[in-house]
């Protein structure tokens, strides 16, 4: 559970840039169109003017609901939840981040201010007891520090949770955990690597027996599709406010 | 006049109420049913804690909460192994709320470092070979330190058990297991007794 790995930085920096991006497209949204929500294509325009465009390095999309810094502690916070190791990608990888910033305007917009506020007391905690924040200390402090905040001993410690620290870490763990391995629909369990961790193999509408003894013997490929990308399913939208018409890809956001 | 007599009744309530609570507090803080049987003293002490002395930070949620260094002196001849516990008698539903469990502790060993492992992956020191840490009061196999209510002092009982065998248990016991387990074999015990507060922050 405890590890540090040298891609840290770049995920910080790729944060980073995705905050800068975004604040880049809503200030180029309100002078275009006056409205206050980001677009899609003013992102775009602002991804393609990026430093990181011209080196060819893929870029996030802009963040919806959670400031820079406050996804950068999410991220790192759910690199420890379901971190990478030898069993394959972790909740980075699937970008269960980026999941949560979206439902935060939609499904789990009622979350948005025990967010605001947990991730705040969270940075203070680690602030006053390890002496800097989260992402720049230790391993053993990172850890220990998330251990104190699950089991509510950081509570009332001059951190500030609203009620105990142990409910903030449970809703991130869950919502941490929806966002891996979720239907990449809702932006989260990109590429699939969610459902490939735990060989689930994919939504079908038909099972043939022929798949059942493949699925039972470990050899049937995984059906990388989102349950959405049938017509025959609802478009439910992770966003309450705008509601998604027509069908997706996994893993591709475009609304 | 009437008014004047009601508030110093309240404050008489008010006192003896609060007289009750601290007698229970202490009751509830210093009165360990583990110490009953008549073992040999062992001398328990420490770099950085003093026996009714505060905490430091680093030993506790509000600091790093590393395990802290104990050492201890005159085991009973015939010791074979050790066992540490950390345990808060003015907590837990019911009391105690345990903090740290070790076990197995070579008689050769004579402390405690701080600092000991909170990953199974990290191996203990070396002088420490064969200690397993048990289940806390947060079932969780490594020290966690104290974490009291603002605004209430809290006792933290670390205590030295020596063991006329060694026992050789497995991992994941809980103090209750682990007080069955050493139960006839306890030739020697000492403690330390340090304070943590937090105030309202």
């Amino acid at each position: 559970m405890a590890h540090d790995r040298p891609r840290g930085l770049t995920r910080r920096d790729l944060l980073r840039s995705a905050g800068a991006v975004g604040a880049a497209a809503a200030v180029g949204a309100t002078e275009l169109t006056g409205a206050s929500v980001v677009s899609p294509v003013a992102g775009a325009i602002a991804q393609q003017t990026a430093p990181d465009a011209a080196a060819g390095a893929p870029l996030p999309e802009p963040l919806e609901h959670l400031t820079a810094s406050e996804a950068e502690l999410l991220e790192a916070i759910a690199d420890h939840l379901i971190p990478a190791d030898e069993d394959g990608p972790g909740a980075v990888e699937a970008r269960a981040v980026h999941y949560i910033d979206r439902a935060l305007g939609g499904a789990l917009s009622e979350s948005h201010d025990a967010y605001r506020s947990g991730l705040a007391a969270f940075d203070r905690y680690c602030r006053s007891s390890r002496g800097g924040a989260f992402v720049d200390l230790s391993a053993t402090d990172r850890l220990s520090a998330l251990i104190d905040i699950e089991t509510g001993a950081a509570t009332g410690a001059g951190a500030g949770f609203v009620g105990s620290s142990a409910a903030f870490f449970g809703m991130v763990r869950s919502h941490v955990i929806q966002g891996t391995f979720g239907d990449p629909y809702y932006g989260g369990n990109a590429n699939f690597v969610g459902w490939d961790l735990i060989r689930y193999p994919g939504v079908r509408t038909a099972v043939t027996p022929q798949d059942q003894t493949r699925l039972e013997s470990g050899d049937l490929p995984p059906y990388r599709r989102s349950a959405y990308d049938w017509g025959t399913f609802n478009k439910a939208s992770a966003r309450r406010s705008r509601p998604r018409v027509g069908t997706g890809t996994g893993g591709d956001h475009a609304d | 006049m009437n008014m004047t007599t009601d508030r110093l009744m309240v404050v008489r309530v008010g006192l003896t109420v609060g007289m009750a609570v601290t007698a229970v507090f202490l009751a509830r803080a210093q009165v360990s049913p583990d110490y009953i049987d008549p073992a040999a003293p062992i001398v328990v002490e420490s770099p950085a804690l003093t026996a009714g002395g505060t905490m430091p930070r680093d030993y506790t949620p509000d600091g790093h909460n590393l395990s802290p260094p104990l050492t201890w002196s005159d085991p009973p001849a015939g010791t074979r192994e050790l066992a540490v516990m950390c345990v808060d008698f003015g907590a837990g539903n019911p009391p105690p709320w345990v903090h740290w469990i070790i076990y197995g502790i070579p008689p050769t060993a004579t402390g405690l470092p701080e600092g000991l492992p909170i990953v199974a992956e990290r191996a203990m020191p070396r002088e420490l070979e064969g200690a397993v840490q048990g289940l806390n009061g947060w079932r969780r196999p490594y020290y966690r330190g104290p974490a009291p209510p603002s605004g209430t002092p809290h006792l933290y009982h670390f205590v030295v058990y020596a063991l006329d065998e060694a026992l050789g248990l497995g991992p994941g016991l809980t103090r209750a297991d682990l007080l069955e387990a050493m139960d006839g074999h306890i030739i020697g015990r000492g403690e330390l007794v340090p304070v943590y507060e937090r105030f309202a922050g």
